[in-house]
């Protein structure tokens, strides 16, 4: 006969809470949350330093096709990026200029076939602005071409 | 007397820690789902800014362009003419292969226009040129 430990609690409740207290302290010594934290953190560090949110688009393009005779540029505009500014047709246009001027000839010819050379000391972020601009501006068939070998 | 104040402690170590793995887990589910694993370029690209909406297709054969002029294909870098004949060598193996191009925004033009001329001659009609959207 043991002298009851919580003498007002009745002898079934006493027993069962008791029971349920020593089998939570021992489940918390086997299984403690540390090493949990340890994988998860060790996932997240490798998720964040793996992972890239760069955010890519891409732009339609057809590949320039090597010259075969002239048909294919005939009624086409070109217009060649040099390091000192765009030419259209042998002039030289400030970008807003060249950009109304094909929007002028674009009205009268929607369809028409534009082609793009980038000259010697253009690099790729000026042509991909340009055609992002003439894409604005409503042409769609839009092509790059590789400046004549000398 | 002794026992008792063990578990209280415990108790209270874990409930403090709980929000801390509550918000780790949350980290973690926002990398997992938002974060895309990919592999890593054999060189730094900084791709060129643009407003293009069109998608990017990553099933696609990738070929890469440095800003000084080095080469890779799928991740593997090699010559401009390795490039050139181990896509054209994909190409025959494949009925349809789209071709994705990622080229630094300061790569020289004239020189990315010459392997789409040679890419060209190899069989690819077209390909989409990678971008990213302006900040």
């Amino acid at each position: 006969m043991q002298p009851p430990a919580f003498a007002p609690l009745p002898p079934a409740s006493n027993r069962s809470s008791a029971g349920s207290l020593t089998i939570k302290a021992r489940r918390r010594q086997l299984i403690s949350l540390t090493p949990l934290i340890d994988v998860v953190f060790i996932l997240l560090v490798f998720f964040m330093l793996a992972s890239s949110f760069l955010d890519w688009r891409s732009i339609d393009l057809n590949t320039p096709g090597t010259n075969r005779g002239g048909e294919r540029l005939e009624g086409s505009l070109l217009i060649d990026i040099r390091p000192e500014g765009l030419r259209l047709g042998g002039q030289t246009l400030t970008p807003d200029a060249l950009i109304a001027r094909v929007q002028e000839l674009l009205a009268r010819q929607p369809d028409r076939r534009i082609l793009i050379r980038p000259a010697e000391g253009v690099v790729m972020q000026e042509t991909v602005t340009l055609l992002d601009r003439l894409t604005a501006a409503g042409a769609t068939d839009l092509s790059l071409i590789a400046p004549p070998r000398n | 007397m002794q026992f008792q104040r063990d578990t209280s402690r415990s108790r209270n170590n874990d409930d403090g820690v709980l929000p801390l793995i509550n918000v780790v887990f949350l980290l973690l589910i926002f990398f997992m789902l938002a974060g895309r694993l990919a592999a890593g370029d054999p060189f730094i690209i900084e791709p060129p800014k643009s407003q293009s909406e069109g998608l990017n297709s990553p099933q696609d054969l990738l070929i890469l362009v440095s800003a000084d002029g080095r080469f890779a294909l799928d991740g593997i870098e090699m010559s401009e003419d390795a490039v050139i004949d181990a896509a054209a060598r994909r190409l025959q193996e494949a009925e349809s292969l789209n071709l994705r191009l990622k080229t630094d925004g300061g790569a020289p033009a004239d020189r990315v226009v010459e392997l789409m001329k040679r890419l060209r001659e190899a069989g690819f009609q077209s390909l989409k040129l990678l971008t990213v959207p302006d900040a």
